[in-house]
C-alpha cells in the first residue's frame, strides 16, 4: 500500500500537462531547407521532448506528496511458541537461593530468573510472549507480543520489590486466558516462574482445569527452590501429614499433573539449574508458528526524485544538442537590381 | 546557445540532491513519562460523563500518547495501596504502541493486591520510581484517600523530584462508588457505614476533639464525631492534589482538559531530552526544481503544428 505525506501536494498535478501545450526546443515560422523533415525520427525526438516533459514535472509533483510503502506486518512461519512468563511477585522472590538477602556475592532469585529470561527471549526471534503476574491479585503486565523492546522493559520492571501473597491459582487462570490470544497455528505454552504455591481453591481449581483443555496449554512449571524447602517430588515418609496447607507446592503439582494437558516441573536450587529447566523448555518449545514480522515504512520519494533528475537530464541534453537557427535572413538567391 | 541550458541543468542539479535527501539538523525536545493509573475503588465511581473514572482515564490516556512525537518514551505503572507497581520501564511509544494501549486496556481494579488508597504514600513511591528510571512522572489519580489522614503534619516528600503532573481526575460532586462482591459483580453502592470517616484512633488526636461529643481526655480522647461522614462518596479533590503537587514540584490539572494542556503542563514541570532530528530539505529543493521547470515550459515557444501544404 502506498501512502503520501502531503496528499495535498497531489492537487499540483493537472501543471504536469503544461508540456502538451508549449515546446522544449525552439521553433521558427519560417521555413528551412536544412530542418529535417516532420515524420519517423523527428517525430519521435518531438513526443520524447514532451514526454520527459510530462514525466519530470509529474515525478516531481508526486515527490513533493512525500510517498511511502505502508509498514505493517507480514504473516510468517517461523519456529517457537506463543509463550504466557507467569512470575510470582511475592516478596520472597527478593531472597535468594539460600534463603537470605542479596548481598552482592548471591544474586535473588528474581534477579537470577529476570536475568535468565531475558536471554532466554533474546535466542527465541519468533515466539510471541505474554507476561502476567501474581500477588494476591492476578495482574497482566504484557498483552501478547512480538516486539522485543517491550517485553524486555515488561521483565526488567519486575525488578521492583515484591508484593504480599501468593495467589497462584488465579494467577494461572489469568495466563492460560492470556493464550486466547496467541496465533492460530503454534503451540501455547505458559512457564510459571515461582518460588512457592499456595492453596489453590476449588473453584479457581475448576477455572484453571476448565481453560486448560479449552486452550490445550503446555505447561511448565519453573520452581525456584530455596535451601530447605521440600521437593515437589517428594512424597513425605508414611505418616507426615501431606495436605495442600502442609505442602502447597506438592500438592500444586499434583492438581497440575491430573490437569490432562503436557506438563513438566523443573526444580531449580540455583542459578545454573534455572539455565538448564529454561533451555530444556525452549527444546520443547521449538514448534512451527505462524507469527508476523513488523515491515517498517519505506519513504519513496528518492526513486520519484530520481525520475525527475533522469528526465530533465534528457531535455537538457536536448537543448545542449538544440542547434540555432540561423542569425539573418539567408541572402536572396537573386542579386536585387 | 548555452545560456539556453543553464537553467534546465539547474533543475536537475536540485532534482538530484533531492534526491539524495540532504537535512537540516535541529533539535528538538521529547519528555518520556512513567505513566501511574490509580486503580483504587473510588475510580469506579461513573461520574465522567457516564464512564467510569478508570475507563475514562484510559481512554484518555491512549488518545494522548497517540499524539506524542515518536521517540518519547512511556512506562506504565499502577497504584493502590501505598506503593506503585511498574508493568514496564519506559518504551518507545511508536515502536510499541500496540503494547502500550494493550497494556493500559487491561488496566482493572481487581489487580489491587490491597483496598487502601493512600494517596500522598504512592505517589511519594511512584516519584522515587520514576526518579530510578530519569523520567517524569504523571500520576492519574482522584485525590481520594483511604483511610483519611491523620490529623498530625503529613510527611513531606523527601527525595529528589524528576518533576511531572499530577492529573485529577472526577467529578466535582461527590459520586457513590459502586461495590463488587467476590466474584467482581456489582453489589450497589458504598454506604455511609461501609467506610472508614475519620483516620484510625492512634496518634494525635484531632485538633477539636474536645468540642466533640463523648469527649473525655483519658477515656475517649478522640470524641466521636468520626462516626458519620461523607467518605462514601467520592469528588475529585483538585485542592488536596494540587497543594500535594506543589510541594513535589509537580504541576496539576484535570485529565478532562485534553491533551494540549497536558503537553503544555508537562513541558513547564519536567525537563525533557533533548534529541537532533533532521528535517529533510527535498521538499525545498524539489519545489525549487517544479517551478524552475515549470517556467522554462510555460516560456517555452508556442507549440507550432507543421501543416504539410498540398501542392498542385
Amino acid at each position: 500500500m502506498i501512502g503520501f505525506t502531503a496528499p495535498l501536494a497531489l492537487w499540483l498535478l493537472p501543471l504536469a500537462g503544461l508540456p502538451l501545450l508549449t515546446r522544449w526546443l525552439r521553433a521558427s515560422a519560417v521555413p528551412r531547407l536544412d530542418l529535417r523533415p516532420a515524420e519517423g525520427a523527428s517525430r519521435t525526438v518531438d513526443h520524447g521532448m514532451t514526454a520527459a516533459g510530462v514525466i519530470a514535472l509529474a515525478a516531481l509533483i508526486l515527490g513533493l506528496a512525500g510517498p511511502f510503502l505502508r509498514g505493517g506486518t507480514a504473516p510468517y512461519r517461523g519456529n517457537g511458541t506463543n509463550l504466557v512468563l507467569l512470575i510470582d511477585r511475592s516478596s520472597s522472590m527478593d531472597d535468594t537461593f539460600a534463603g537470605r538477602a542479596p548481598d552482592g556475592a548471591e544474586e535473588s532469585k528474581s534477579a537470577a530468573a529476570r536475568r535468565i529470561l531475558q536471554n532466554f527471549i533474546a535466542e527465541r526471534p519468533d515466539d510471541r510472549i505474554g507476561i502476567a503476574a501474581f500477588s494476591t491479585a492476578p495482574l497482566q503486565v504484557l498483552p501478547m507480543t512480538t516486539s522485543r523492546t517491550a517485553i524486555a522493559a515488561a521483565i526488567a520492571a519486575q525488578g521492583e520489590r515484591g508484593l504480599s501473597q501468593t495467589d497462584v491459582g488465579r494467577g494461572l487462570a489469568l495466563a492460560m486466558q492470556m493464550t486466547r490470544d496467541a496465533s492460530g497455528l503454534g503451540s501455547r505454552a505458559v512457564v510459571l516462574v515461582s518460588d512457592g504455591a499456595a492453596v489453590v481453591p476449588p473453584e479457581v481449581q475448576d477455572l484453571v482445569r476448565e481453560l486448560a483443555l479449552e486452550q490445550q496449554v503446555n505447561l511448565y512449571w519453573l520452581y525456584l527452590r530455596t535451601a530447605g524447602a521440600r521437593s515437589i517430588f517428594d512424597p513425605g515418609k508414611p505418616g507426615e501429614a501431606d495436605t495442600p496447607q502442609t505442602r502447597p507446592e506438592r500438592h500444586l503439582h499434583l492438581l497440575l499433573q491430573r490437569l490432562g494437558i503436557t506438563y513438566r516441573a523443573f526444580e531449580a536450587e540455583s542459578p545454573e539449574a534455572v539455565v538448564e529447566a529454561v533451555a530444556e523448555i525452549g527444546k520443547m518449545e521449538t514448534k512451527p508458528i505462524l507469527t508476523e514480522r513488523s515491515l517498517p515504512r519505506r519513504e519513496l520519494g528518492w526513486l520519484c526524485f530520481l525520475i525527475a533528475t533522469l528526465a530533465t537530464l534528457a531535455l537538457t541534453a536536448a537543448r545542449w544538442l538544440e542547434r540555432p537557427f540561423a542569425p539573418a535572413r539567408p541572402a536572396p538567391l537573386v542579386r536585387q537590381p | 546557445m548555452k545560456r539556453r541550458i543553464i537553467l534546465p541543468a539547474a533543475a536537475a542539479a536540485l532534482a538530484a540532491v533531492a534526491m539524495t535527501g540532504p537535512g537540516l539538523q535541529r533539535p528538538q525536545t521529547l519528555t518520556d513519562a512513567l505513566l501511574v493509573v490509580d486503580i483504587t475503588r473510588s475510580m469506579n465511581t461513573r461520574d465522567m460523563a457516564g464512564m467510569s473514572r478508570l475507563d475514562f482515564a484510559r481512554r484518555a490516556l491512549t488518545d494522548w500518547i497517540a499524539t506524542r512525537p515518536c521517540g518519547s518514551r512511556i512506562g506504565l505503572a499502577f497504584f493502590t495501596e501505598r506503593r506503585s507497581l511498574t508493568l514496564f520501564e519506559p518504551v518507545e511509544i511508536c515502536a510499541d504502541f500496540a503494547s502500550v494501549k494493550g497494556a493500559l486496556e487491561s488496566l482493572d481494579w481487581r489487580m489491587a493486591w490491597e483496598g487502601d488508597s493512600m494517596i500522598q504514600k504512592g505517589l511519594d513511591h511512584a516519584l522515587r520510581r520514576a526518579e530510578g528510571f530519569g523520567v517524569p512522572l504523571i500520576f492519574i489519580t482522584d485525590g481520594q484517600e483511604a483511610p483519611p489522614l491523620p490529623y498530625s503534619d503529613p510527611a513531606r516528600f523527601a527525595g529528589n523530584s524528576p518533576g511531572g503532573v499530577i492529573l485529577g481526575v472526577g467529578g466535582d460532586q461527590p459520586a457513590p462508588i459502586p461495590k463488587f462482591d467476590d466474584l467482581g459483580l456489582e453489589t450497589g453502592f458504598y454506604e455511609a457505614g461501609d467506610v472508614q470517616h475519620a483516620p484510625a484512633r492512634f496518634g494525635e488526636p484531632p485538633p477539636d476533639a474536645s468540642e466533640r461529643p463523648g469527649w473525655h481526655p483519658r477515656n475517649n480522647p478522640y470524641g466521636e464525631a468520626d462516626l458519620e461522614g461523607s467518605e462514601h462518596l467520592s469528588a475529585l479533590r483538585a485542592d488536596y492534589l494540587s497543594s500535594l503537587a506543589a510541594d513535589r514540584g509537580l504541576g496539576f490539572l484535570r485529565l478532562s482538559e485534553g491533551p494540549a494542556a497536558l503537553d503544555r503542563v508537562l513541558a513547564s514541570h519536567a525537563t525533557g531530552k533533548t534529541v537532533t532530528v533532521t528535517r529533510s530539505l527535498s521538499p525545498i529543493l524539489a519545489t525549487a526544481a517544479l517551478v524552475l521547470l515549470l517556467t522554462l515550459w510555460a516560456t517555452g515557444s508556442r507549440r507550432i503544428t507543421l501543416v504539410r501544404k498540398e501542392t498542385t
